[in-house]
């Protein structure tokens, strides 16, 4: 670097921008993902206002402020270590670049771990894209299915094929044989009897709930959703309470069996909510951890960290400013804004 | 490594206290949880506010942060392109989609309208009803015994009592 200013001169004369090739790549690149993430946010705006009735009760869309508020700030607390550790490499201090980083990278990492309680939360409460029940007929079916799944689940309809084929064997087995088949069953039959009671609610339950759809089916109706429409009929919010109540009651009554089976829920738009949720916040997701890769290379330097990286350290350090520039705007929109 | 010497080395550190900028945006973001957390009467307050907290940051990020504020005219031709087609893309679905005088003829708005039928007449009070409770929902997974009884859209029996005045009034909606 010593000839730097004969250097200078020379360069004067070039085309181009006096900034590295690999910075002006990475906000070309940076350009691009500005329409990236433009074209979703601003789909998921236009989407938002566009449906009256999104959900925006926290209890609905399990979206936390305080979980949200905590990432943003852990991103910005990394940025903040970014740009440190690039005006320490600048300034050839490369140890303290180092540690920088590495806080980068551990921020990055809690930040993908506080994310992951926010999805666990949804997929426990099946907050999935064409999972969510949007009317009673639907809530219905999947109380339903779920209850069906809990029967079958305990092996009830395989026993009972089996009791039958057994009592066939016995009926033509030899008489040293017969002992055998006759204890298990006997096991048979107890298993049976055990489950019997909780198989035989959820039947009653199918039918009741078969019989309400068929209803749901005639309210849909052109003719009776304006009756209903004009004289505030009160008969509709009593059909979906006495689903969650029944199903409530079988979950209190067999706990064993029916612990897993998920209340029913309607959630207006909750399908296109958690579309567009999981769209954006997935594809930031993806963001932060190509950026923990990048982070990466600088860290497997160790020791040997020199000033060949200082490009490296600066372009890696505006796509991680990108994504938090991202996160700045994921916040408010997906966790406090209410488009009435 | 030459172009390092063309000078964007100078700017690369101008005289900005980058700890400022991290507090600003710190207090900025606890800015934005209060103005969500206080429930403010009027959501389109909170949410212009909000939004503007968010342009705010932003601009710290990319100023300083990014140090756009040091580099030359090439950010100018780089990014108001991209910025400019990307913005257009939200502008012209709007008039049609979230903005159109007509509300889209999906079945949810048939569901929507009986929900308002029957338990009231504006959408803050049903937002407001949760928002009482946005204190209590620390853990995403852990309330799953406070989910049935409550604030779905199609339940909601405290709101029953209300239902016959204002069903005159939301069925003009």
């Amino acid at each position: 670097m010593s000839h730097s200013t004969s250097h200078q001169a020379g360069s004067n004369l070039k085309m181009g921008l006096p900034i590295p090739n690999s910075k002006l790549g990475m906000w070309l690149f940076l350009g691009t993902e500005i329409m990236f993430f433009t074209a979703f946010i601003g789909s998921y705006i236009v989407l938002r206002m566009g449906s009256q009735g999104w959900p925006s009760d926290p209890h609905v869309t399990h979206i936390n402020v305080f979980l949200g508020g905590t990432n943003t700030f852990v991103l910005i607390v990394s940025s903040y270590c970014v740009v440190v550790a690039h005006e320490s490499m600048s300034k050839k201090n490369f140890k303290r670049a180092l540690k920088f980083l590495w806080v980068t990278t551990c921020l990055g990492f809690v930040f993908m771990g506080i994310k992951s309680v926010e999805y666990y939360g949804k997929i426990s409460h099946r907050i999935l894209p064409g999972m969510i029940a949007e009317n009673d007929w639907q809530a219905t079916q999947m109380a339903m299915d779920d209850f069906d799944h809990a029967v079958e689940k305990t092996g009830y309809s395989d026993m009972k094929l089996e009791l039958g084929d057994l009592q066939k064997e016995l009926a033509a087995a030899e008489e040293d044989d017969k002992a055998s088949i006759e204890t298990r069953i006997e096991e048979l039959q107890k298993s049976i009897a055990a489950i019997d009671p909780f198989a035989n609610a959820v039947k009653r339950f199918k039918a009741e709930a078969k019989k309400e759809q068929m209803e749901y089916d005639l309210q849909s109706g052109e003719e009776e959703l304006i009756a209903s429409q004009v004289e505030g009929d009160s008969e509709l919010n009593f059909e979906p309470l006495s689903l969650t109540g029944s199903v409530q009651a079988l979950k209190g009554k067999y706990p064993d069996y029916a612990s897993h089976v998920h209340e029913p829920h309607v959630i207006l738009y909750g399908n296109i909510f958690a579309s567009t949720y999981f769209l954006m916040t997935g594809f930031h997701a993806i963001h932060v951890i190509v950026g923990l890769i990048l982070f990466a290379f600088v860290l497997k330097q160790g020791a040997k960290l020199d000033e060949t990286w200082t490009d490296w350290v600066e372009n890696s350090g505006l796509y991680w400013h990108f994504v938090d520039l991202v996160w700045i705007f994921l916040f408010p929109l997906l966790y406090i804004v209410d488009f009435t | 490594m030459a172009y390092r010497d063309t000078g964007h080395e100078d700017h690369s550190h101008g005289h900005v206290s980058y700890i400022a900028v991290f507090f600003a945006l710190c207090i900025f973001t606890g800015l934005s949880v209060l103005a969500d957390v206080i429930h403010l009467p009027n959501t389109a307050v909170k949410t212009v506010i909000v939004m503007a907290i968010a342009v705010a940051k932003a601009t710290c990020v990319m100023l300083f942060f990014m140090h756009l504020k040091f580099e030359g005219n090439w950010k100018y031709i780089l990014l108001a392109p991209t910025t400019i087609l990307a913005i257009g893309l939200p502008i012209a679905l709007m008039p049609d989609v979230a903005t159109s005088y007509y509300i889209s003829d999906v079945p949810q708005k048939y569901d929507y309208e009986e929900f308002m039928a029957v338990h009231g007449h504006h959408e803050g009070e049903a937002h407001a009803e949760g928002d009482h409770h946005a204190g209590d929902a620390h853990e995403e997974g852990e309330h799953e015994h406070t989910e049935g009884d409550d604030h779905n859209s199609h339940e909601g029996e405290e709101h029953e009592e209300h239902g016959g005045t204002e069903a005159a009034e939301s069925s003009e909606e």
